[in-house]
């Protein structure tokens, strides 16, 4: 069998049950994946409970980072969409913190990375895809249609450029989501990978270790990035749904 | 490169027959729709507390805080900017008394150099005044004393002519007749 093998790259997003649970005939079981999304979860109220214990002026290390993160993300948001995206921010504050705990619990071997499953990512992406549509609608009723004909084209390319548009739109869902999953699935395996030729070349090992260490430090860098990366384009495609005409 | 290459070649095989076992299982993990229900299931609930955990815990908390401490920065900026207006205001009255006492103390300078001045010119003028007199008398009093002397020694020429002449001539001369010779 694949999973019992130690160098399988695969076998580190395998999905195994912890606790059986069958809703109507749906399997919901408990596995491995929704523990590390709890473990998401306590990471970031473990963050936040510690950095407001002690709410003070002069803040201490913990309380600082949780401000750090949530002036952040509140300065991305107010750069991104202005004082509109006010009712948002929590919905993208929980969004980044949630993503980017998934994504550097992952970098902990022998753990599982949340995110690295795209139906996970496509779940974030396709709610982010039909809130961002049906807020266009809300706020600029038929006139949200304008973001599939920008201002200062020539009538004539309409028809090219209406169509590009319209399928550049539906695509953000599967680029967004697609994008997240492909990077921490590949990340993953290759760093898989290498740890395993480790193994396998025995005192010459060194070689893919020193490479290894690299690219871990690259994978760590590609966690925050990337989930910093979901973050914006979500303030993105939330600004583009509350002013079409930029 | 090359030993990585060589390994990867030569390890290749038993990888690509492991994924093939793999796939022969179970494919791609990622692609087991069985799984999906499960994992949308625990998605939905883990990030729905987390939602309401940001939103209603740590955001107002939060925002609270760093409320309180943008307001007591700028309570502290205008506390400062008040005491620097002050601490200005005190500074330009204190040049200002600087300023005046110095004028005064120049007036007060340039008043008593006058006065020093008045009174040496006025003690200067005494003095050579005195000085002038006191030649003036001196000079008198030389004078005075010349004349004197002349006369003095005139009458005593006289006294000694009369007494040699009388030696000799019985005929005394009037001391006018000496006085002509004499002359």
């Amino acid at each position: 069998m694949a999973a019992d093998n130690p160098i399988d790259p695969i076998h580190q997003f395998e999905i195994s049950k912890i606790a059986d649970i069958q809703l109507g005939g749906i399997d919901i079981s408990f596995t491995n994946s929704s523990l590390f999304m709890v473990f998401a979860l306590a990471a970031t109220m473990a963050l936040f409970v510690i950095g407001l214990s002690k709410k003070s002026i002069i803040p201490n290390r913990m309380q600082m980072l949780s401000e750090l993160s949530y002036n952040f993300i509140a300065n991305m948001l107010r750069d991104q969409v202005g004082d509109q995206g006010r009712a948002y921010f929590p919905f993208i504050f929980s969004l980044f913190m949630f993503i980017f705990f998934c994504n550097f619990i992952g970098l902990i071997p022998y753990t599982f990375t949340v995110t690295s499953h795209l139906i996970v990512t496509f779940a974030f992406a396709g709610l982010i895809f039909i809130a961002v549509t049906i807020i266009g609608f809300v706020k600029n009723g038929l006139g949200y249609l304008r973001i599939f004909y920008p201002s200062g084209i020539p009538i004539f390319l309409a028809p090219l450029i209406v169509p590009i548009e319209i399928i550049s739109y539906l695509s953000k869902p599967i680029s967004l989501s697609v994008r997240l999953c492909a990077n921490m699935l590949a990340g993953h395996s290759i760093l898989k990978i290498f740890a395993g030729f480790i193994v396998m070349l025995g005192f010459l090992g060194f070689a893919p270790l020193v490479f290894l260490v690299v690219l871990y430090a690259l994978e760590t860098l590609i966690a925050a990035l990337q989930a910093y990366i979901f973050t914006i384009l979500t303030c993105i495609y939330l600004n583009d749904a509350l002013h079409p005409d930029h | 490169m090359k030993i990585l290459l060589k390994a990867f070649l030569l390890t290749a095989p038993i990888n690509f027959a492991y994924a093939a076992e793999g796939q022969k299982s179970a494919g791609l993990p990622q692609m087991d729709i069985a799984t999906f229900p499960s994992q949308l299931f625990w998605l939905v609930i883990t990030f729905s507390l987390l939602y309401l955990f940001m939103w209603k815990f740590v955001i107002p908390r939060l925002g609270a805080t760093i409320e309180e401490r943008r307001d007591k920065i700028s309570n502290d900026i205008n506390d400062a900017d008040n005491l620097n207006t002050e601490a200005t205001d005190i500074l330009k009255k204190y040049d200002e008394q600087m300023a005046s006492a110095s004028q005064e103390s120049n007036e007060i300078i340039t008043n008593s150099k006058k006065a020093m001045l008045d009174h040496l010119e006025t003690l200067k003028k005494e003095n050579e005044e005195k000085v002038n007199s006191l030649i003036s008398e001196s000079q008198a009093k030389i004078k005075a004393q010349e004349e004197k002397s002349k006369i003095e020694i005139r009458n005593a020429t006289l006294d000694t002519v009369k007494a040699i002449v009388s030696r000799y001539i019985e005929n005394i001369p009037s001391d006018e007749e000496i006085n002509k010779k004499l002359n």
